[in-house]
């Protein structure tokens, strides 16, 4: 009995992403060229076109430990996670916890974050500039009404906080960086990543700013904000963090 | 469409095209590419007063027994309403099993039961988009041995069942026919030709497995003087068609593309 299609696509899917298939081995004709070498042809492509994406996707973290280990490493993601649809830009939101959990990294325990950070660039470059909260559409509304409103961050603003300095650690992987040493004791980040008109960035926040946007993030009014906001730094300035953040277009427009 | 040459519409050339809007007969563009609400996107719609695209599609698994997915299907449905394309196409392949992407054209058996899962999932496809697609015929490393039609067989039947049109890739199928053992004369015989709506060329590179050569489609050359020859033969059999230059990995400078779109028309 051969195999009904469903049969042979689930031994296909698994033959390529595991051990090999004797079943599906049977089914493949082998005459001049044996049937596992030309299933391997297919099992090359799937492992280099989704390392492909990953990498295009994650470039501070191939930057940081290299094109051999990045392939080593995502070849494990894809054993263990397969995108479940087809756009490549879609795939990967579970590569940082995978890297935490990567032995062979373990060594690099900032690399999780760098790659929390290159996911929210990937995020942020792929949300339309359209929605932002202007300082025009403040106009109209009291001074005194402001502490009572819940403000949204903008689609594709993500506040990436992280024990080390990420941020340091992606500008010496960028093309042309300086090459010099980053120091790790440097210290913990807030990272706000955004769309930009031209590309997705980010800037770094002090702790009063992300304890702010961390709060507004899960919602609170920008009084409940504002009071975590002092709790991390009591010299946090509320007006010119405000100021930055509609300036930088971090904030959604207001439901109408 | 008129039977032009065009060309891929890659990342590295956007800005380019952009700014010096090169004279080609249309652009092409893979779906997905454009899905994830890529800035990209908005570019494709201002080039769309000076070029005509074609959209072609990976991802669609047109093979998958388990059906289309509906949701992605909604995406591309969506984009292709968006760009009204003058064609759509995916093809001859699967790479959804069980709810997970293989980023792959992978191989079907040419099986009655193959045949109807294909008629089935480009009829639903059809019906989304509200058009006739085209079906493209893959690069195969192998073959199944319980297949029971040949691949120009089944792609007639298919034709004839959903109502599709066919995309040829002369490459596609330089790299089969080499791979498979097959004669492309023969092949082309068992195609109809009125159903061809897009022609695609692109280059391919040759490897080893397990000490015999196999030829890769790896869009990442030019057009060798094989597939030139052979889409000389295409051309002669079946007359003209819109025809894309693609080039996927190792872009070259836009000019390297325009040339080879340019080789199109002196082809046969």
């Amino acid at each position: 009995m051969s195999l009904t299609l469903r049969e042979l696509q689930a031994a296909f899917a698994a033959h390529i992403v595991a051990d090999d298939r004797p079943e599906l081995i049977a089914a493949v004709a082998g005459d001049s060229i044996p049937a596992a070498a030309r299933l391997r042809v297919y099992r090359h492509h799937v492992f280099h076109s989704l390392g492909v994406a990953l990498a295009a996707t994650f470039p501070t973290v191939q930057a940081v430990v290299g094109e051999a280990f990045f392939a080593a490493m995502a070849r494990g993601f894809v054993v263990a996670t397969l995108p479940v649809q087809p756009v490549l830009a879609e795939y990967g939101a579970e590569f940082p916890a995978f890297i935490d959990a990567h032995a062979p990294a373990r060594g690099l325990p900032y690399l999780g974050d760098v790659a929390r950070l290159d996911w929210a660039l990937n995020i942020a470059f792929h949300t339309s500039l359209a929605g932002r909260l202007g300082a025009a559409d403040l106009a109209g509304i009291a001074v005194e009404q402001l502490p009572s409103m819940v403000l949204a961050l903008a689609p594709g603003t993500v506040l990436v906080r992280s024990a080390y300095p990420i941020d340091r650690i992606w500008a010496a992987a960028q093309p042309g960086a300086s090459g010099d040493a980053v120091d790790l004791a440097a210290g913990s980040v807030g990272l706000l990543v955004l769309r930009r008109p031209d590309d997705a960035g980010f800037v770094a926040l002090g702790e009063g700013e992300a304890a702010f946007v961390a709060a507004m993030a899960q919602g609170q009014t920008l009084e409940v904000a504002a009071g975590a906001a002092f709790g991390a730094d009591a010299s946090f300035d509320m007006a010119g963090a405000f100021a930055r953040l509609l300036g930088i277009g971090a904030l959604a427009a207001m439901q109408q | 469409m008129p039977p032009v040459a065009g060309i891929g519409l890659r990342a590295p050339h956007l800005a380019e095209i952009t700014r010096d809007r090169p004279a080609t007969g249309f652009l092409e563009i893979h779906a997905e590419n454009y899905l994830a609400g890529s800035p990209a996107l908005l570019t494709v719609e201002r080039l769309r007063a000076d070029y005509t695209f074609s959209i072609h599609a990976v991802g669609l698994s047109l093979g998958s027994a388990d059906g289309l997915d509906e949701a992605h299907l909604a995406r591309v449905a969506s984009l292709v309403e968006r760009l009204q394309p003058a064609h759509v196409s995916d093809h001859l392949s699967w790479s959804v099993t069980g709810g997970r992407y293989l980023s792959d054209l992978l191989p079907l058996p040419y099986t009655e039961e193959a045949l109807e899962v294909v008629v089935s999932n480009v009829g639903r496809l059809q019906e989304a988009l509200g058009r006739r697609v085209l079906v493209e015929n893959p690069s195969c490393y192998l073959a199944f041995t319980h297949s029971t039609l040949s691949e120009p067989e089944f792609l007639s039947e298919l034709v004839r069942r959903s109502g599709c049109g066919l995309l040829l890739d002369a490459n596609n199928l330089h790299v089969t026919a080499h791979n498979l053992r097959l004669d492309p004369g023969d092949w082309l015989a068992s195609l109809p030709g009125e159903a061809i709506g897009e022609y695609h060329l692109a280059g391919h590179a040759t490897n080893d497995a397990d000490g015999r050569p196999i030829l890769i489609d790896d869009h990442g050359s030019r057009v060798s003087d094989d597939v030139w020859r052979l889409f000389a033969d295409v051309v002669r059999r079946f007359g003209p068609r819109p025809t894309l230059i693609e080039w996927d990995t190792d872009i070259p400078p836009l000019s390297v593309l325009l040339e080879e779109a340019a080789r199109v028309a002196h082809a046969s």
